[in-house]
């Protein structure tokens, strides 16, 4: 193992930096905030492949992770809860220390994370992958408290289960209205393939008559031909979808009434409506001033290093990456850069120049699914894309079906990456 | 025409025969970096998993032979094999690169804990 002139300044000075208080266990410490598809495979990798040299303690609240990917499969009826419910357990296996709790702050100055309980964890490096939050004040006439009456269903688990419940519900001739969110947000095809397995349901209890209607701020929607297409093919007459010249703006909504205003029309007694908000960066990273006048975080492209305090990384859906998505792989892929980065700093590990890959495949309806992505890399101080693709119109049904069965292996293999 | 086509076909040939060869040449004298390697599969793991468990279309990559594998991702690099996501990945890489992975992927073993 080499090792640069720069990463043994960083390893010399790691270990002088270190403890303030003598501690029987002298290796560099990382902690890693939020256990999603970022900081779970960041806490994976630092202690598997540091092999045992660096600490590594990840905070998450939850006991188990619910993936919002392919949470609208369950909404489909594709997979039920518990495929999508994933255990913290076999990160111990690697060395990773689990603490269930929450972040009550991040105290830069002294270099500790302070918990809920009291406590406080010490960090040589921290990563923050807390995530996005939604904005409830985006949406006038709605908000957290009617979170219940008006689902969001952005974070994966009782919320995903609220919605099945309440599209469940929808009568035959009911109309569904989706409110879309704004750019940049969590999971760019996440609402359109969600619409498609909305619809699918529906269609499968026999219900052809019921409706979706989507009102959208954006102009344009990701792999808006391929959903538009296959909504005409399956589901004709059933979807709706309405940009912001049509629809002349979102004024409001009732949740008591289950109205929907707009500029040109107003939509009452919807049967459900599902309100998917402006996002931004999770509190945690907000409240630590790591985040810029977007609401998100800014990083340095070569390592996911946080732009306003080099002792941090920030990966995942909180971070500002560029032509990125927000993504679980763009997540997992910054996680990686991530990982390799700081074990080269905290133990002289030898590092490589970062790339970063994502790809999102989309359901539609059985067998029909469709993919996007790309290979992206550090260009003139942002990640930028390097190649892109996506999936044709018009592509053949063994091709669709085959997109599917990726879909399929994709999912087994990144949880499988993250969690065991 | 065919007499035409005939000449065509033998230039086309010869300029592909040395490309062939020197993929062999890749595969058998580039000795893989595994720690390149190593940290490069970081990409492919994300689908492919290290253990060789086979999950939906996304086959088992481990334990392959060096210079197959080298091929394969030089079909995907030249668009000859049809996936995007295959080329995209395939599209980057470098002889180097591939030789490295190849390297690594072909040192694990299914069944062992990798």
């Amino acid at each position: 193992m080499s090792m640069n002139r720069r990463q043994l300044l960083a390893a010399t000075g790691a270990l002088i930096a270190a403890p303030h208080v003598a501690r029987a266990d002298a290796r560099p410490r990382v902690v890693i905030i939020g256990g999603g598809a970022g900081g779970a495979t960041a806490a994976k990798y630092i202690a598997k492949d540091s092999g045992g040299k660096i600490d590594v303690t990840l905070i998450e609240p939850s006991r188990t992770f619910v993936t919002c990917f392919h949470s609208n499969l369950y909404l489909g009826g594709f997979k039920d809860m518990k495929a999508i419910t994933h255990s913290y357990e076999a990160l111990k296996n690697h060395g990773v220390k689990v603490i269930h709790s929450r972040v009550a702050m991040i105290d830069r100055e002294n270099k500790r994370v302070e918990l809920d309980d009291s406590s406080h964890q010490a960090y040589d490096r921290l990563i923050v992958a807390p995530g996005i939050d939604l904005k409830y004040d985006s949406v006038p006439g709605w908000g957290q408290a009617f979170e219940e009456v008006m689902p969001h269903a952005w974070k994966a688990g009782k919320q995903t289960e609220i919605l099945r419940a309440k599209l469940d519900a929808v009568p035959d001739g009911g109309t569904i209205v989706m409110i879309a969110p704004p750019n940049p947000y969590r999971c760019p095809p996440g609402p359109y393939e969600r619409v498609s397995m909305m619809a699918y349901r529906l269609q499968q209890a026999g219900k052809k008559k019921a409706r979706i209607v989507i009102i959208d701020p954006k102009e344009s929607f990701s792999k808006q031909g391929l959903f538009q297409e296959g909504w005409e093919k399956h589901y004709p007459g059933m979807v709706e979808w309405l940009g912001p010249k049509i629809h002349d703006g979102l004024k409001s909504v009732d949740p008591k009434t289950g109205t929907v205003v707009t500029g040109f029309e107003t939509y009452t007694n919807a049967a459900l409506v599902n309100v998917i908000p402006a996002q931004m960066a999770g509190k945690i990273a907000r409240d630590a001033k790591l985040v810029n006048e977007t609401g998100y975080c800014p990083i340095k492209p070569e390592t996911m290093q946080s732009a306003i305090d080099p002792l941090i990384y920030v990966i995942g859906d909180a971070a500002i990456a560029g032509d990125m998505p927000k993504s679980a792989f763009a997540a997992n892929s910054q996680a990686k850069v991530a990982a390799m980065m700081i074990r080269g700093e905290l133990i002289g590990a030898r590092t490589f120049p970062a790339r970063y890959a994502n790809t999102c495949w989309s359901l539609i309806s059985p067998n029909n699914t469709v993919k996007v992505g790309g290979s992206y890399g550090p260009k003139d101080g942002r990640i930028a894309s390097v190649e892109t693709f996506v999936s044709k119109v018009g592509e053949t049904d063994a091709q669709r079906k085959e997109q599917q069965d990726e879909n399929t292996g994709w999912y087994a293999g990144i949880t499988a990456d993250m969690f065991q | 025409m065919k007499a035409r086509l005939v000449p065509c076909l033998l230039v086309l040939a010869a300029l592909a025969a040395p490309s062939a060869r020197a993929e062999e040449k890749v595969a058998s004298v580039l000795k893989g970096d595994r720690d390149l390697g190593e940290y490069l599969s970081s990409e492919c793991v994300t689908c492919h998993q290290p253990s060789g468990k086979q999950v939906g279309a996304i086959p088992v990559i481990i334990g392959w032979p060096e210079d197959q594998f080298v091929a394969v991702m030089h079909s995907f690099k030249r668009r000859e094999r049809d996936n995007q996501v295959m080329q995209t990945m395939a599209s980057r890489l470098s002889d180097e690169e591939m030789a490295a992975l190849a390297a690594y992927f072909g040192s694990l073993k299914p069944g062992v804990k990798n």
